[in-house]
């Protein structure tokens, strides 16, 4: 249940957000996982509606950005997708790779009134 | 239809923690407390290497620790046989702990009578990875019964940890566990960890463990000075 505990850290975070920004009612949250993050985004779906029972993100919705876990190439520099390639530059078969992104885990932003 | 207006947050989710943890630690520094957390899979071995390394230090440092059971304070009885301080943490269902919790629990115990406390953080190999909890150093305990997979199943646990030990290797030989390949695998992700094979049953390589963590509080408190 790893999801729900790091949803219950979210809702603590957004309710101070909204708290400082006098927002009363949410309609929407954001959030950004990244691709080679722990965080299931369709566990994340499912157990949400437990998490925001009975706070401000009462009835929201939430929306998951995911963020591709992309790798400069450190010999060709080019880039590409680690998971999808395998940790493997397409071009020039080098293993080694500057990470670009791919583990953030990030509250975006709410839709808000 | 409604307006609604966009609120931009960008926020890390666990930047609130990681700045608690590293208070925490910068406290513990005032207070000469040596922070140890040790984190496994259920039943992997963590109280009875606990029993193991208190008997075997006690002599030496003002231990106390704090046992974080989801719902049981079984750990804690156990733990209180052996004489030294020991507190139940109430994790409230949570399956890890965070920096907050282990400071209200360090609280708890009274930092200022311990000089080495350890916490047994939940029993799981995701969630306690991804939370600092303030800790010093970071102790991990893989099971010989658990198999020698788990450092590409947990990869990130496996590359946080600064000390790994290895035990039930009392059962090696009924188990296809490779403890070379194992320790192999480990040391990809984790080129400074230092790996301890052990038996909490028979007592093999508690010697070593307990030296390193000798070594790592006085050298730690020492640095300090
Ligand atoms: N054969 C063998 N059994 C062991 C060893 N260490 C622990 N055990 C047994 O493994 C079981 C679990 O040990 P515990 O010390 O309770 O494990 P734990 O990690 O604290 O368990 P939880 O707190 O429930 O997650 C017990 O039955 C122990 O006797 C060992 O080195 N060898
Ligand atoms: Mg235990
Ligand atoms: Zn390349």
């Amino acid at each position: 249940m790893h999801e729900l505990s790091v949803l219950f850290e979210i809702v603590k975070q957004v309710e101070l957000v909204a708290k400082k920004n006098e927002v009363e009612h949410i309609e929407t949250l954001i959030l950004q996982i990244g691709e080679l993050s722990s965080m299931i985004p369709h566990y994340m779906k499912k157990l949400y509606p437990a998490a925001i029972e009975g706070t401000i993100l009462a009835d929201s919705r939430l929306e998951i950005e995911v963020i591709p876990a992309n790798g400069l190439c450190k010999d060709c520099r080019q880039v590409f997708n680690l998971i999808k390639e395998k940790g493997t530059c397409p071009t020039c078969q080098s293993k080694s790779f500057e990470l670009l992104s791919g583990k953030e885990f990030m509250i975006k932003e709410i839709l808000c009134s | 239809m409604k307006d609604f207006k966009i609120l931009e947050i960008k926020q890390n989710v666990f930047d609130d923690n990681n700045r608690q943890a590293d208070e925490l630690r910068e406290q513990l520094k005032k207070e000469k407390t040596f922070l140890l957390n040790l984190m496994s899979s259920p039943g992997s071995g963590k109280t009875t290497t606990l029993t193991r390394t208190i008997q075997a230090l006690k002599d030496e440092f003002r231990i106390g620790i704090m046992e974080a059971d989801i719902d049981s304070d079984v750990d804690a009885k156990t733990i209180a046989e052996t004489g030294v301080k020991v507190i139940q943490l109430h994790t409230g269902g949570m399956c890890h702990l965070d920096a907050d919790m282990t400071k209200q629990g360090l609280e708890g115990l009274g930092t200022q009578e311990i000089d080495l406390a350890i916490l047994e953080n939940v029993g799981n190999l995701v969630c306690p990875a991804e939370f600092d909890t303030g800790a010093i150093k970071n102790a991990m305990i893989l099971s010989v019964p658990e198999g020698d997979d788990k450092p590409l199943k947990y990869p990130l646990m496996f590359s946080i940890v600064d000390v790994l030990l290895i035990n039930k290797i009392d059962v090696l030989e009924y188990f296809d566990f490779d403890l070379e390949a194992c320790k192999e695998r480990v040391k990809k992700l984790n080129p400074n960890v230092k790996i301890i094979a052990i038996s909490a049953r028979t007592g093999e390589g508690l010697e070593e463990w307990a030296d390193w963590l000798r070594t790592t509080v006085k050298e730690w408190k020492e640095k300090e000075d």
